[in-house]
């Protein structure tokens, strides 16, 4: 039995241990915003936050999380400025990598409050889009950025349940 | 000859097609629903009436509700063009409708819609005339009743915001549709004449929206094909056989996947249309079980002969092809090339090759498949019911009207999900294990299962008379055919009648210079057909012809010692066959050496650049020559003479497209694929080996990332003309005038696609 915090609430499971995290967060507790895309974590479609550090569940078997705290793109119940920004700038082509994505620039911006262009593009790096939507996801990045301006705004659901 | 209408003319009852529908506007419900009805059905009935009783839902165009939600019903699929946007813009512009009231439902298979392929960047080109006249019905309806409301003549009425306004007076179209009563049929005849909004008056057409699938995309809410959930289901993963056909599985030994905890059992697969031979399917409680349990069974096989089969091998047979006086299916032939040939000053000419390039679209491919109440319930992101249904059906060797396909979100199609043949395993699974089943293919499962673009060869040659004029051009192309194998009802015939040829792999080699003598030759490469299934492959044909044509225009230039934007405006003269056809290529040529015109200009063409840095220009007319996006691209690059590597600092791109429905999505459209483009000259391709691709997953087919992102800057032409397609032909151009830009900072020519860093050290040693 594996037990961890997931979007704030806390879960327990029995799976076998090499389980990867993905399947457990889409199959068992049934959020599927979180993709699947390569299995190997040369994509990032399956970026989700352990601890609060972007990490690729596919990669990641369940016994990993054991006692951590998980946050997937419904945790942020569409109030984070990314979010926000990734509408604003109409990021999405088919969508699939987009979660991927948002958590993956969330940590960037949790570091630094106003990256610089290549800043960005070494971060964001690690994930794919095969629409190959990136000019608007470096755009969206810095007009989320500039519009919190700061790491401490950015919202995190777990952050309220650990203190 | 118009690609679309040779593919739904073939399979498709001209009923079906709108043009040739009656339109039936009633009340059901209390909802104003319009709809198209095959002149065949009898309409003793009212409009009201028949809708009812033929429950009409899936070939319902639009309705409005009692709220006035305006509802479309779009039977295309939404795989990141944000189609469901642009079409149900078109309806709400002749409507008056306040975007705020207008949903998108995307239907699910039936045989009312006709034809439907989401594909070829047809979508707005097919459904911008239907869908604007249905539109105009619907406005002619909603002012005749308002007016009766309003006391007033319909003549002094107009549609805005959703109302029916006449000078001060108004009433919504909500309370219309409470308080109307709607009855009526409009012939074909009558639907041809309706008047459509003259471009001046647009209110939505040309306007941005926001896309009507973006929120649901950034919150994990869209649900794609591969997060559908059915009661009961089991998980499935196929292993897939040593060869793409002929394989056969002599024995299965599962005697280790039995420790493994959700462990199910396996099927060997039973095809009875024969498209996949070999194929094991192991089944299990979860996803992971399903992937350990397969890793851990061993199968035995009797594979298929193309077991030692590599890209060499194709790329040779082709070269052979393309060599060989008379092979294949003539396609153009204009003029007399032979004479040209015989009576020329000089001729030169280059042979172009291009490796087998993959789709690795984001969503591995997948689908669940359900027998229930009689009926085989399929669920999957597809860009195709009309080529789907029926290979499932085949395969369960039942009949087209017991299986359904339901539509979803697709993660990505381009030209994977057009013939869904993915979906055979599973129902093949569900049929034999007797249960829902989902069946996913891993990355692995789905670059070993991909309908890869063909590796090809094409050879050019040019005819120079005595005043230095290119007067003669011979073109022969050579790759595996996709519509060979995934849809041969739809190959028309060659000119000379000598045989059927894949459009889809030819298009683009009838370019739009004027040119006195020209033949075209297209032949399918036989040992790329049966080693693995060619896919059509976004930008399909000319995104790998056009490499070959314009690459060798620009050397014909530098043999002649001219300018190649020059000498490329002087052949689009727009004369004769070039000049163009009412309504969607009307000023033809002319059309594209305008955009040239502009790229020449945005890209300062003919400034001085720093050592070992070129600029490059090609041009392209779109995914089909009936129905042409006028294109000219800029490439700005930078080569490392040491290294080889090419870095493109810049690309510029002019678009004639015609009318621009949703600029912000054509904006996108176009960024993905100039990327797209790039992308594929630099970064991708794979080869075949041992009968299989090479390729396996993204750490060995790498497509562009953000860090090698050029910088774009992108024009689009303001036009009022025929709205023609966008989700491909940004790509094409853009390979060419790579190449173009290396050789005009290097002087090393490069004729193959990727274009690789070895390459260039190669011939730079050489020279
Ligand atoms: S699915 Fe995890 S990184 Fe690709
Ligand atoms: S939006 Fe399609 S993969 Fe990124």
């Amino acid at each position: 039995m594996i037990e961890f915090n997931l979007n704030g609430k806390a879960v327990r499971i029995d799976a076998p241990d090499d389980t990867p995290l993905l399947w457990v967060i889409r199959d068992e507790f049934g959020l599927k915003g979180t993709k699947f895309g390569c299995g190997i974590a040369m994509c990032g479609a399956c970026t989700v936050h352990l601890d609060g550090a972007a990490v690729r569940s596919c990669s990641m078997p369940i016994s990993m999380a054991q006692g951590k705290n998980v946050s997937t793109i419904e945790g942020f119940e569409g109030k984070h400025p990314l979010q926000e920004a990734w509408i604003e700038e109409q990021v999405p082509q088919c969508g699939y990598c987009q979660s991927g994505q948002i958590m993956q620039a969330a940590t960037l911006l949790e570091q630094n409050g106003s990256p610089t262009d290549e800043e960005i593009s070494a971060h964001m790096s690690a994930n794919i889009c095969r629409c190959m939507a990136y000019p608007r996801i470096k755009k969206a990045i810095k007009s989320a950025a500039e519009k919190s301006n700061s790491a401490v705004n950015v919202y995190d659901p777990a952050s309220s349940v650990e203190g | 000859m118009n690609l679309l209408n040779n593919f739904s003319k073939n399979k498709t009852e001209d009923s079906l097609q709108p043009s040739r529908r009656k339109f039936l506007i009633g009340a059901v419900n209390s909802a104003l629903v319009m709809a198209f009805a095959p002149l065949t059905m009898s309409l003793t009935a009212s409009a009201s009436e028949v809708i009812k009783q033929n429950g009409f839902s899936p070939s319902i165009w639009f309705e409005i509700n009692t709220l006035g939600e305006i509802t479309v019903h779009v039977a295309r699929c939404e795989m990141g063009q944000h189609v469901g946007t642009a079409l149900a813009q078109i309806v709400a512009e002749e409507l008056g409708a306040n975007w705020d009231d207008i949903r998108v439902e995307h239907a699910s298979s039936d045989p009312k819609w006709g034809f439907v392929m989401t594909g070829g960047s047809w979508s707005v080109f097919q459904m911008y005339k239907p869908l604007s006249q249905a539109g105009a019905a619907g406005r002619i309806t909603l002012i005749e009743a308002g007016a009766k409301l309003l006391g007033v003549a319909p003549k002094s009425c107009d549609l805005k915001d959703s109302k029916v306004i006449s000078g001060n007076k108004s009433v919504t179209f909500a309370e219309i549709i409470k308080q109307g009563k709607f009855d009526r049929t409009f012939t074909p005849e009558e639907m041809n004449k309706l008047p459509i909004k003259s471009p001046d008056k647009r209110h939505t057409i040309g306007f941005d929206r926001l896309a009507l699938d973006v929120p649901p995309k950034t919150n994990g809410k869209a649900v794609y094909g591969i997060d559908v959930e059915l009661e009961g289901m089991v998980y499935a993963r196929p292993i897939i056989p040593p060869t793409r056909y002929g394989s056969k599985v002599l024995s299965v030994d599962d005697s280790n996947a039995k420790q493994i905890k959700g462990y199910l059992g396996y099927e060997i697969l039973k095809d009875q249309s024969n498209w996949i031979e070999g194929w094991v399917s192991v089944i299990a409680e979860s996803y992971h079980s399903a992937i350990k349990a397969s890793d851990a069974i061993k199968v035995s096989y009797k594979s298929g002969d193309t077991t030692n089969v590599s890209e060499q091998d194709i790329i040779e047979e082709g070269r052979k092809l393309v060599n060989t006086k008379s092979a294949g299916v003539l396609f153009v032939n204009d003029g007399d090339i032979d004479k040209a040939f015989d009576s020329a000053a000089s001729t030169l000419d280059a042979t172009y090759i291009t490796h087998t390039a993959m789709h690795f679209q984001m969503e591995p491919l997948n689908a669940l498949a359900e027998f229930k109440d009689g009926v085989w319930h399929i669920h999957c992101g597809n860009q195709s019911h009309s080529l789907t249904l029926p290979a499932v059906a085949k395969a369960l060797g039942v009949s087209d009207d017991s299986v359904i396909v339901h539509q979803y979100y697709l993660g990505g199609g381009f030209g994977r999900r057009a013939y869904g043949d993915y979906a055979i395993p599973a129902a093949l699974t569900a049929k034999q294990y007797g249960k829902p089943v989902k069946l996913i293919f891993t990355r692995p499962d789905d670059a070993k299962f991909d309908q890869a673009r063909s590796a090809s060869v094409q050879k050019v040659s040019a005819a120079i008379n005595d005043k230095n004029e290119l007067v003669g051009y011979e073109h022969n192309i050579s790759a595996g055919w996709p519509t060979l194998s995934m849809a041969p009802g739809f190959m028309p015939k060659g000119i000379d009648n000598t045989g059927n040829f894949d459009p889809f792999s030819t298009s683009g080699s009838d370019h739009w210079y004027t040119i006195a003598n020209n033949r075209v030759r297209t032949i399918n490469n036989p040992l790329a057909q049966k080693t693995f299934t060619p896919g059509w492959l976004r930008s399909v044909g000319p995104g790998w012809i056009s490499f070959g044509a314009e690459s060798f225009i620009d050397e014909v230039a530098h043999e002649l010692k001219k300018d190649p934007v020059e000498m490329r405006l002087a052949m689009l003269d727009g004369k004769g066959k070039n000049s163009g056809h009412h309504p969607q290529s009307v000023h033809g040529a002319k059309r594209l050496k305008f955009v040239l015109e502009n790229c020449k200009k945005a890209a300062n063409w003919g400034q001085k650049l720093p050592k070992n840095e070129g600029l490059g220009i090609a041009t392209s007319f779109g995914q089909e020559r009936e129905m042409p996006t006028w294109i000219a691209c800029a490439a700005h690059v930078a080569v490392n003479p040491t290294s080889g590597e090419i870095t493109v600092k810049k690309i510029f791109m002019t678009i004639d497209c015609g009318t621009v429905v949703h600029p912000d999505s054509a904006l996108a459209q176009i960024e993905g694929s100039i990327l797209w483009g790039v992308s594929l000259a630099l970064h991708e391709g794979t080869e075949v080996r041992d009968g299989n691709y090479v390729a396996t997953n993204f750490h060995n087919y790498t497509p562009l990332r953000m860090n090698n992102m050029p910088e774009m800057d992108i024009n689009f032409v303001e036009s009022k003309e025929f709205p023609v397609g966008l989700g491909e032909p940004g790509v094409i151009a853009v390979a060419p005038a790579i190449a173009n830009a290396v050789f005009n900072a290097t002087g090393i020519r490069l004729r193959e696609l990727p274009m690789k860093p070895e390459h260039i050290r190669q011939q730079s040693k050489q020279a």
